[in-house]
């Protein structure tokens, strides 16, 4: 099993390396054989389109994440403390979005601002739809790691005294903190590079996604597999210095064992 | 009674906790929703919508040969890449619950830091691996072999996209399924004389259907709706409903047409999850506490 997890690994991340590989290439379309130069990344510091739409990424992925992570923290918290009738409806509520495609929650958002509230794209529209599908993912992520939390713990707090803000921010967040710093990551990865729900509240405002789908009908700009490659450089920096808490043990995320 | 207290009646700790969530989603997902489902009796034309209630798009879409075509090609593609997912997802994900120690949560991290490419980089860099002057294609060449046809344009290279794409939200489901999973149960079972396959298929499989079943759907409506990956792996005979729907919005500016295409995806997946949702027994799930 592990090989196969291993394969699994290699399988996803062989596109991946491939982009780095192809941004040094002095041809992307076709890198073979290898020829290298670092003209992508020149230009890609040179064109301010790039920061433009790295900038819009990263708040369309903060807003999103933030707000996802919120909305769920207190709906899994709401179901779960406090039982009630509506349990049920509640948990089918938060999870339709993910049995709604991308496609359909970007079309729908298009159709109802354009049409029926005259709004252009814009930021907050973009946000809001792709954090729909982030409560429903942070929702589900957290439900599933709070399912065994053990609320006596804050019903011990509130006998002494606590009130129910100062319980959840002592008591429960020290404990659950590593849920939803996964439902956090989840939800911004997903809004950070989102095509299909970004691409239909934008209209012209560029992000990553929309600058790459723009630049297909010239081709794919190399400045974009050298932006990639620079994501994903930090994204493994991050990895690695969470590898190195994990491993010796600074930081557990919620890790219980020795 | 006072109004005080009828407020305090209504407005409980869980209406105040689960009521953001559920106007969110109302305002955002459902009303829009909607408004596609009006949009899909109205009528286009020259690219702007008018009012007038018909059936005439839904008329176009069952009569047509061709959206019955993209739909059922959608349709097959997207349950093929969903058993496919399923079957590879399992060991892996059981593998993370069981075996991952302290880096469980980086070894799930790590499927999802593929999205932090751009699903349009990541395509185009599978074509350039799959493609006529791709990698695999290239170094068979150069050591004399022929090429492998099925890799370029094909159904198959579509598919192979489609895995690529969604199979880490197929894990991840699993995983958290099965974090939640007392592996005691499975090793109660093995005690008690079942073996290794007995013990999976009536305890661990069971137990984990739900977190199985959410994992199924999140990879075939995606899949149902998917618009870039036939579009650079699939070739020419490879068009989906998604394709054309987005088609509707963007070039051809049929916003009426496209939302009944959109209604018609909507229900099809609806359906989807009805059929999945009817094989759950909530008392034999890993969401005990959820369940009651």
């Amino acid at each position: 099993m592990a090989g196969l997890l291993n394969l699994l690994y290699v399988f996803l991340y062989a596109p991946i390396l491939y982009v780095i590989y192809a941004s040094f290439s002095q041809d992307i379309v076709w890198p073979f054989p290898p020829a290298f130069t670092s003209q992508a990344y020149a230009d890609l510091v040179s064109n301010s389109l790039y920061a433009d739409a790295l900038v819009n990424s990263l708040i369309i992925g903060l807003g999103s994440g933030i707000i996802s992570t919120a909305i769920a923290t207190a709906g899994v918290i709401g179901i779960l403390r406090y039982p009630s009738k509506r349990r049920t409806l509640i948990i089918v509520i938060f999870l339709s979005p993910l049995f709604v495609a991308e496609l359909l929650i970007g079309i729908s958002s298009l159709a109802f601002n354009a049409r029926i509230l005259g709004l252009p794209g814009n930021m907050f529209s973009a946000i809001a739809a792709n954090a729909v599908e982030g409560v429903a993912f942070s929702f589900l992520i957290i439900l599933s790691q709070l399912v065994r939390y053990d609320w006596q713990m804050d019903e011990a707090a509130m006998v002494f005294g606590a009130r129910p803000t100062r319980c959840f921010w002592e008591v429960t967040l020290p404990t659950i903190w590593p849920s939803l710093l996964g439902a956090f990551l989840i939800s911004f990865i997903l809004a950070f590079n989102n095509l299909e729900i970004s691409f239909y509240n934008l209209g012209a405002i560029p992000t990553l996604p929309s600058v790459a789908w723009g630049s297909l009908r010239f081709g794919l700009g190399p400045e974009l597999f050298a932006l990639a490659a620079l994501t994903n450089g930090f994204v493994f920096l991050i990895f690695g210095v969470m590898y190195v808490l994990m491993r010796t043990g600074l930081v557990k995320f919620g890790y219980r064992g020795k | 009674m006072k109004p005080d207290s009828t407020w305090r009646a209504i407005i409980t700790p869980f209406v105040l906790l689960t009521g953001p969530g559920t106007i969110f989603i109302s305002i955002t997902l459902l009303v829009p929703l909607l408004t596609v489902v009006m949009f899909s009796f109205w009528r286009t034309e020259s690219y702007e919508l008018y009012a007038d209630w018909n059936l005439d798009n839904y008329r176009v879409l069952f009569g047509e040969a061709a959206y019955r075509t993209f739909l059922i090609r959608s349709a097959v593609s997207a349950a093929v890449t969903s058993l496919i997912c399923l079957i590879l997802a399992w060991p892996v994900a059981y593998y993370i619950a069981r075996h991952g120690g302290r880096y469980r949560l980086l070894l799930v991290l790590l499927l999802a830091a593929p999205f932090f490419t751009g699903v349009i980089l990541r395509i185009a860099a599978l074509q350039g691996i799959l493609g006529p002057g791709g990698l695999i294609n290239m170094t068979l060449g150069l050591a004399g072999f022929a090429p492998i046809k099925l890799l370029m344009y094909t159904q198959f290279a579509a598919t192979i996209g489609h895995i690529y794409l969604y199979i880490p939200f197929m894990v991840t489901a699993i995983y958290l399924s099965l974090v939640n999973f007392d592996f005691a149960l499975l090793d109660t079972a093995k005690i008690n004389g079942a073996g290794p396959f007995r013990a999976f298929a009536e305890v661990t499989w069971p137990l984990n259907w739900i977190g199985t079943s959410i994992g199924t759907v999140l990879v075939f409506i995606p899949c149902l709706a998917s618009t870039i990956t036939p579009r650079f792996l699939g070739g020419p005979n490879a068009t989906s409903f998604g394709m054309s729907l987005s088609q509707q919005f963007g070039e051809t500016g049929t916003w009426a047409l496209g939302s009944a295409m959109s209604v018609v995806m909507f229900i099809f997946s609806f359906l989807v999850i009805a059929i999945m949702q009817l094989t759950i027994d909530l008392r034999r799930s890993g969401f005990t506490g959820v369940g009651k």
